[in-house]
């Protein structure tokens, strides 16, 4: 047998005989061919291979993943577009303060009086 | 049908139903795939059974392989991880001996004797093993894979391959030299 060094990692020929030799089946490959066919035969005729649990979700796993992503995808579009549509929120303070008639804010911010407070919530309950 | 056809196109026949095709490929296969099991299992009767049911999940699963890639490591894979499910089955745990029943006593006078001897500390020897270790130096040494197939085999880096190949060597050479002695 060579005395390879670590380093060496080319595949061992004499070491490849003894070992090929002690694994060697104790059938011939012959039969073993046979009975993998005979199984082989034996599950057609019970219709498709059974697949093992695992590979079924296994094979569920990506359009599960996809699904949920369209999904998920459709509810954000959803959401965006009510948002869009119907904003909830003033887009400034001038809008939200300015009356449906009259000289408005201007009034309001420059008076030596104080608001009423009934007028001024009435005013932003009607900009809504 | 000509058994020369590549891997890749019996596949394809395979997985349209052509029986013949597995065929061909199972007698291709079939002596690497009983020699791997028999590494991780021992027994040769476990090993062609754990062998048999790596052929027949390869058939289920014949539609994930990808015809660019060898389907040599491919087909490994799955038988090895047949023979191991088989091994974790057992009820048997301890770290027994490869195939004990054939393990001899004294000498034998013939040459045949003297190489069944060998065979058979080699059995023991290898199943002194972890089985990882024994899996990496067959595939290696006996199968002809590369270390980065072996990787993908084993599901593991490929410097633990060259470790684990490295270490079975060393200690199957220490056998194969105290028994040359022993003969001489």
């Amino acid at each position: 047998m060579n005395e390879l060094p670590s380093s060496d990692f080319r595949p061992d020929p004499e070491l490849a005989a003894v070992l090929r030799s002690a694994l060697e089946p104790s059938t011939d490959q012959a039969t073993f061919v046979a009975r993998v066919m005979a199984q082989y035969d034996r599950a057609r005729e019970r219709g498709p291979v059974p697949i093992p649990t695992f590979d079924v979700l296994a094979s569920w796993f990506r359009p599960g993943v996809a699904a949920a992503l369209a999904g998920a995808a459709l509810i954000a579009g959803i959401l965006f577009g009510r948002t869009m549509l119907n904003p909830a929120t003033p887009a400034s303070i001038e809008t939200a303060l300015a009356p449906a008639e009259g000289s408005g804010l201007a009034d309001l911010v420059t008076s030596p009086n104080p608001p009423d407070a009934s007028v001024a919530y009435t005013s932003l309950v009607d900009q809504r | 049908m000509a058994s020369s056809e590549p891997d890749a196109a019996l596949v394809a026949k395979t997985v349209a139903g052509d029986r013949a095709a597995f065929g061909v490929l199972v007698e291709r296969y079939a002596g690497q795939a009983r020699r791997v099991a028999r590494a991780v299992l021992g027994d040769p009767d476990d090993a062609d059974d754990a062998a048999q049911d790596g052929f027949l999940s390869a058939l289920v699963k014949l539609e994930q392989y990808d015809a660019k890639r060898p389907f040599g490591p491919w087909l490994m894979r799955i038988v090895a991880n047949a023979a191991t499910d088989r091994r974790r089955r057992r009820t048997v745990r301890q770290a027994e001996p490869l195939d004990p029943s054939l393990v001899g006593g004294g000498p034998r006078p013939d040459a045949a004797a003297v190489r069944s001897e060998l065979g058979d500390r080699l059995r023991t020897a290898l199943g002194e093993l972890p089985e990882r270790r024994r899996t990496a130096v067959v595939l290696f040494d006996v199968e002809g894979y590369s270390h980065a197939e072996i990787a993908q085999i084993l599901g593991i880096p490929e410097g633990t391959v060259r470790s684990e190949v490295f270490h079975a060597r060393r200690r199957l050479r220490t056998l194969l030299s105290d028994w040359k002695e022993h003969v001489r």
